[in-house]
């Protein structure tokens, strides 16, 4: 049960890398916080950070309103699930799980009633007496999760702990993970590449880039309305498709042709951002997108159309209903609700419609026009 | 299956120049000195005669034996403990180093290049009671020493010579071994609020342990047989058999007393301590060992 304040985090490493520039992040109590961003760009840092392995450059970091920068991994009451697990080999499973409270002199009847009521929590009653390495991977896992739960400490972190695991195991630990931590209601903090533990498992995401936090939201605020190109492109799978705008006379020109009477935007608008997933079949003359099917990907529910704007290179990415019959090389016309497209800056930056409370959207699409 | 019957013989033959090395020198020397063992030469070494196990007995009541026997206890013990824990401590320390690791680790090495003799030579000088400046220095600590005279003294220093000798090699491994432990364990560790000592006694030096098993046997096996030539430069065995250690007095009675019988008979009970000795420490030290 704690609080979290990230004051202007810094970290550079002693070669001169600047790992983390300027984070600020407060974190609820019991809040489930997920990080993602690409490899390389923090994350893992940034949980180093918090746990106290590695040394904060500048900026301050808080728990539970105290500061705690210079404190030791020890002192943090923080606990972390490693990605390899991390599991001592020459420790039984049991041995493992009471490493920590031995080490906080909690005594041997009452650290012996913790690690078994957490393995039974765990299912892992069976496994006691068991070495790491006579587990499987989902069973280490467990393992690992329990070495943390058993501490009852003051904030998980969790650096992509499933990323060993097959897909089933993966869903199944996944939903486990997120109702232990409600049921204990302990502040975590989660770092991941997939797209779904991290729009599933997260209160509040946080999306990182080369050090810097793009931005932080619900899942939702994130998917409906990023904040940034980086944040449009980076939530989601597939991608979201970006097209570039050109200044016409009547209008702002697609590749292809199409024109859009874009209004009612403030700054000017660089490129386009649509999901794959928001795009339609449409008959209508209106429609924004003429494209060529290059290549589908059937993935049952699902079809994914790999397509290009008609007569130009410019890809388009559309997600289609799996009953669809697609051929390679046809012709569709697509169109996406107008609140459905995305407005980015050549910077990058989101561009809000100023009359989003008036209900109307100003936004028309225009007849395609060559 | 198949594969492996087809080629019946490729593996023998692969092996082939490893057992020829062994048969010459370990297998022939050793039955040559059983064989020697069982009889009496005249000193001309012309004519021997059977003799059964009256070497062995001769040997065995000898009370100089037995002095070489207690000597070579205290010797190898405190050379396999004292080249282990050195070695372990230089190790953890040139672990930590970040800067210049790699000359500081290429120093600790050179001394297992340097011959032995050369090394009983080096440290004899070192600790020379007139010329040496080891000697010196104890001597403005109030220590008189003479390492000719006193035979604590100079087994003292044939235990120093061995030892340094045998840090190299020990810490080479020793700092593999470290290597291998992933970070993350000793993190994991941290984060369980283990200090930096309880940190090495209960996640370094037992995952270590493999290591330290190994180098256990090695250093034993040292002590015991490659010391030879440090004692030999250093104190030649003296003063009054004080570093008398028994391949010293196999040496001793073989080559400089001439009595092969005795000596051979002497060389077999060695072979047989120190296999049985290997054989203690697989059976209950490994136990202990995690792999
Ligand atoms: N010990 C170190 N010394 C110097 N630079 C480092 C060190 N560790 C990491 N870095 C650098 O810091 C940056 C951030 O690394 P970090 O491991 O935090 O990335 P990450 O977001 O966790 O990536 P991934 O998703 O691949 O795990 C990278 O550019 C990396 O090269
Ligand atoms: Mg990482």
């Amino acid at each position: 049960m704690a609080t979290l304040t990230l004051d202007a985090l810094n970290k550079r490493y002693p070669n001169g890398n600047a790992a983390l520039l300027g984070i600020d992040l407060s974190v609820e109590d019991g809040e489930m916080i997920v990080i993602v961003g690409p490899s390389g760009c923090g994350k893992s840092t940034l949980l180093r950070c918090l746990a106290g392995l590695e040394t904060i450059s500048e900026g301050e970091l808080k728990i539970d309103g105290e500061r705690v920068n210079e404190r030791e991994p020890a002192e943090r009451d923080i606990a972390m699930v490693f990605q390899n697990y991390a599991l001592y080999p020459h420790m039984s499973v049991a041995e493992n799980m009471a490493y920590a409270l031995k080490n906080r002199g909690v005594p041997k009847p009452a650290r012996e009633a913790k690690v078994r009521e957490t393995a039974r929590v765990l299912g892992l009653e069976a496994l006691l007496d068991r070495r790491p390495r006579q587990l499987s991977g989902g069973q280490r896992q467990r393992v690992a999760m329990g070495r943390a739960i058993v501490r009852e400490p003051k904030v998980f972190l969790f650096d992509e702990p499933l990323s060993n695991l097959d897909a089933a195991l993966r869903v199944q630990m996944r939903l486990e993970i997120r109702r232990l931590q409600k049921r204990l209601g302990t502040t975590a903090i989660y770092v991941t590449h997939d797209q779904v533990e991290a729009m599933t498992l997260a209160d509040r995401l946080v999306v990182m880039n080369a050090g810097r936090v793009e931005q932080i939201g619900t899942p939702m605020t994130l998917y409906q309305r990023p904040a940034t190109r980086f944040v449009a492109g980076f939530i989601g799978s597939p991608a979201m498709n970006f097209l570039p705008l050109e200044q016409g006379a009547a209008g702002w020109r697609l590749p292809g042709g199409a024109c859009l009477e874009l209004e009612g935007f403030e700054g000017r608008p660089s490129s386009l951002g649509v999901r794959p997933e928001h795009l339609r079949e449409s008959d209508a003359e209106t429609a924004l997108f003429d494209v060529r099917v290059e290549l589908i990907e059937p993935l049952g529910a699902d079809t994914l159309a790999y397509c290009r704007l008609d007569g130009t290179a410019t890809p388009l990415v559309v997600r289609l209903d799996g009953a669809r019959q697609l051929d390679e090389g046809e012709r569709l016309r697509l169109d996406a609700g107008i609140d459905r497209l995305h407005l980015f800056d050549a910077e990058g930056r989101r561009l809000e419609r100023r009359s989003l409370d008036h209900g109307r959207a100003p936004l028309l699409p225009l007849s395609a026009s060559l | 299956m198949t594969t492996f019957q087809r080629h019946r013989f490729t593996p023998w033959l692969l092996l082939a120049p490893q057992l020829v090395v062994i048969a010459v020198f370990f297998f022939w020397p050793a039955s040559q000195a059983l064989y020697q063992s069982l009889y009496v030469q005249d000193p001309f070494g012309l004519s021997a005669t059977f003799a059964g196990l009256d070497n062995f007995i001769q040997v065995l009541v000898d009370p100089e034996y037995r002095r070489a026997l207690g000597v070579t206890v205290v010797f190898s013990a405190s050379v396999a403990l004292l080249a282990l824990s050195v070695a372990l401590l230089l190790a953890v320390l040139a672990d930590r180093v970040v800067k210049g690791a790699r000359g500081y680790r290429t120093l600790l090495v050179w001394p297992y290049a340097v011959a032995p003799a050369v090394a009983g030579v080096l440290w004899m000088f070192l600790f020379d009671p007139t010329l040496g400046v080891l000697s010196a220095m104890l001597g403005t600590l109030g220590v008189d020493w003479n390492h000719r005279l006193d035979g604590g003294q100079a087994l003292a220093l044939v235990i120093i010579a061995s030892v340094w000798k045998q840090v190299s090699y020990n810490f080479v491994f020793f700092l593999a071994g470290l290597q291998a432990i992933p970070k993350s364990l000793l993190e994991a560790a941290a984060i369980d609020a283990a200090g930096p000592w309880k940190r090495f006694w209960t996640i370094t030096f037992p995952l270590l342990s493999p290591t330290t098993f190994f180098l256990l046997v090695m250093n034993t096996t040292y002590a015991f047989f490659d010391t030879f030539g440090t004692i030999d430069a250093t104190t030649g065995g003296g003063p009054g058999g004080a570093t008398r250690t028994l391949i010293y007095k196999v040496f001793e009675d073989g080559f400089v007393g001439y009595d092969l019988g005795a000596s051979a008979a002497q060389s077999v009970i060695l072979m047989l301590l120190v296999g049985a000795l290997t054989l203690v420490q697989f059976r209950y030290i490994e136990r202990k060992v995690h792999y």
